[in-house]
């Protein structure tokens, strides 16, 4: 009884772990290409879930999957172009210092737009439903969000390894000098990582909105795990965030199943206990830029 | 040279005396034009941000409603509302200093977090300022921590769990607890389990979550390894939202009863219809015979402003702000010791069905409670709540369900 139990717990963590590592994704890649930690990462998420809850009566579950984080990643490169990039070549500090200020300016908004109150938002109907096999327990639902990431991993992966575009950015990432004496507009490429980066987590919120209550503060729920996740993972390392990802949603289940009151200390536990080992997370890189 | 250090040295003279006579004509116009309408500051601690800040914003406007009834003056003095952030207990604190030194406020009604009370009570009794918390529900608000100088209007745990463990009782006797980790949800989870042990019942399961909790999943599994009678939570806010979506989510809603120490109607909303499920205690609904012409005329005035029906957390802060402005109008002072002795003794008619009052030897608001229900079909986005009953049945004094002296700490008498 109690390993069917414990079966069952791995199994619900490894698909929570899913949806860690997809809030987590996006910031990954915006400090892997741009270097820059985007405090603002839980507001763009938030805006995911608020765009989708405003779409959906038009567009329906699926249309909004698309179009919520197209409008986020149209917000993204707007931040981006206006606010960001006049500080790339300034101090670090300063672009992090915007990115908080950014996230605090969006949570207002969207509390000044759509209300402090939250707004019900239930899992589309053809997946309202739970699969029961053995021990495992899962929502049909959970199950959607595991696809939708790994499609969506796979898709990163291949668009950073196998494309042009790919090489570009982590060329650009590493000697951006280099790429624009080759001919390549950096800033462009620049704008267009954050903007992915932003949509991801916009991706993430549309997902979330069925799981979590849709008020302005979903943003600080999704940004603590995010930071944990990236870090724990090796700043920048795609690899890192999965593998980190999915340890941080088994250790959650694991502690709720044998001492809840600690399940929300255990991530951060976690954290300390591989950064003393691997200062730079699992598959943290050495940086030439943070030397 | 001497001249030159000189003469700045007399021109620093004299405008000092033209500053001092321009403040004395300032104060003096000021003080004449503030006889005229020197307005009577109240200040109100809610929060403006955070997890509670749905909570705030409802209770904001439940006060300002209190305001409008009084037409905004008492014996001609203009009220002012000054409402300051309550969110966390380091800033409530500070804010609860500014009301007092700078905005010399004659009271302050408010709080939600019983957190944030307690740490303003101490202010409050040092510097002889009524409090009226109007949302807090932490035991020792009106026992162990009890001053001369706050009142509590919103429920002990004490009082919900009596209310509440009849109906929840009916569904059997092996019960899972899953309760917030901290002070307002262990007591509330010490006092249930108090009264299920008192009737031979089982506690077959209980947890603790960390407050602000998103993801219930496996707290849920566990729940359904242990297949209980009824599931009684000591949760609220977000944190009751997100577990109501994701037991609905796993198949769960209407096959394992639910109850929670409050449910505030804006966190069932934000749950939606299908994942809303229950039988919760109550302090107050906008619905319901059990609302005197009262009640039904604040739910109107409050419709009718902010195009939504008032939540229990708009009512708790209505009725704090009204019981604060009666005493000052009744008393026709802004003496603190007059109006803590109006209040002390005044039966508050017309707002529930039998007179309510604070008592006298510990400030908690003695009133009745109702057992709600959501409802089977939801008629609208805001009616969830369905009256099962209002508690103490007709018949048995309201203090029945209140702690008596002998059950409380509070020891006012010594202070």
């Amino acid at each position: 009884m109690d390993a069917m139990l414990l079966t069952s717990q791995l199994v619900n963590g490894l698909v929570l772990g899913f949806l860690f590592v997809l809030i987590a994704v996006g910031l990954s890649i915006i400090f892997g290409m741009l270097g820059l930690v985007n405090f603002a990462h839980g507001a763009f998420f938030a805006l995911g879930a608020y765009f989708a809850w405003t779409l959906r009566p038009y567009v329906g579950d699926v249309g909004v999957l698309f179009l919520a984080p197209v409008c986020v990643f149209a917000v993204g490169v707007v931040a981006e172009r206006l606010l960001l990039r006049p500080l790339y070549d300034k101090e670090p500090l300063l672009s992090l210092l915007l990115t908080f200020g950014l996230a605090l300016f969006i949570e207002e908004a969207i509390r000044t737009i759509w209300g402090s109150i939250g707004h019900p938002y239930d899992a589309p109907d053809f997946l309202s439903g739970f699969v029961h096999y053995g021990p495992v327990f899962v929502t049909q639902y959970r199950l959607a969000v595991l696809g939708i990431t790994v499609l969506l991993l796979i898709g990163i992966w291949l668009l950073l390894e196998k494309t042009r575009f790919g090489r570009i950015i982590r060329a650009g990432s590493r000697d951006g000098e280099m790429v624009n004496m080759l001919g390549v507009n950096l800033k462009r490429v620049f704008t267009l990582v954050f903007g992915l980066g932003t949509a991801l987590a916009g991706i993430a919120g549309v997902l979330a909105a069925p799981l979590w209550s849709v008020v302005p503060s979903i943003s600080e729920q999704a940004i603590m795990p995010a930071f944990v996740v990236v870090t724990i993972g090796g700043l920048g390392s795609l690899r890192g965030a999965i593998v980190s990802g999915l340890l941080v949603g088994i250790s959650v289940a694991l502690a709720i199943q044998f001492w809840p009151a600690a399940s929300s200390a255990v991530m951060y536990l976690l954290m300390v206990a591989i950064l003393l080992v691997r200062p730079r997370g699992l598959f943290g890189e050495t940086w030439e830029r943070f030397e | 040279m001497t001249n030159t250090i000189h003469k700045p040295k007399r021109r620093g003279a004299r405008s000092r005396r033209a500053l001092l006579a321009m403040t004395v004509c300032g104060s003096l116009l000021g003080a004449l034009t503030a006889h005229a309408a020197n307005p009577i500051r109240i200040g109100l601690l809610l929060p403006k941000s955070g997890t509670y800040a749905v909570q705030g914003a409802q209770g904001h406007q439940g006060a300002m409603i209190a305001l409008q009834d009084f037409g905004g003056k008492i014996n001609g003095r203009p009220i002012k509302i000054v409402w300051y952030d309550e969110n966390g207990p380091q800033t409530t604190q500070q804010n609860m200093h500014k009301l007092i030194e700078q905005d010399h406020v004659v009271g302050v009604t408010g709080g939600i977090s019983s957190g944030d009370i307690l740490a303003v009570m101490p202010i409050a009794e040092r510097s002889k300022t009524p409090l009226i918390a109007t949302g807090p529900n932490a035991t020792e608000i009106t026992g162990a921590k009890c001053n001369h100088y706050t009142f509590r209007v919103d429920l002990p745990n004490y009082t919900t769990t009596r209310t509440i463990y009849p109906s929840l009782a009916k569904n059997g006797k092996n019960w899972y607890f899953i309760s917030a980790s901290y002070a307002w949800g262990i007591d509330g989870y010490k006092q249930m389990k108090g009264l299920l042990d008192a009737h031979g019942g089982k506690v077959v399961g209980a947890d603790e979550t960390p407050l602000g909790t998103s993801d219930f999943s496996s707290y849920i599994l566990k729940v359904v390894s242990k297949n209980p009678d009824a599931l009684f939570l000591g949760i609220g806010g977000s944190d009751l939202t997100n577990f109501l979506k994701q037991f609905h989510q796993m198949g769960l809603t209407g096959k394992i009863p639910v109850s929670s120490l409050v449910a505030n109607d804006t966190d069932l909303w934000a749950a939606g219809k299908d994942a809303a499920t229950g039988v919760y205690p109550k302090i107050w609904n906008y619905t319901g015979d059990q609302n005197t012409e009262k009640s039904k005329q604040f739910a109107k005035a409050f419709e009718d402003k902010y195009g939504k029906p008032p939540e229990s957390e708009a009512w708790q802060d209505y009725f704090g702000m009204s019981a604060l402005l009666t005493a000052i109008k009744q008393t026709g002072s802004t003496d603190p010791g007059k109006l803590i002795s109006f209040l002390e003794s005044h039966k508050f008619e017309g707002y529930k069905q039998r007179p309510i009052y604070f008592r006298k030897w510990d400030h908690q608001l003695i009133q009745p409670t109702l057992v709600a229900e959501v409802r089977k079909t939801i008629p609208d986005q805001y009616n969830y709540f369905e009256i099962d009953s209002v508690q103490p049945a007709a018949g048995k004094p309201l203090e029945s369900i209140y702690p008596n002296k002998s059950e409380s700490n509070c020891h006012m008498d010594s202070n």
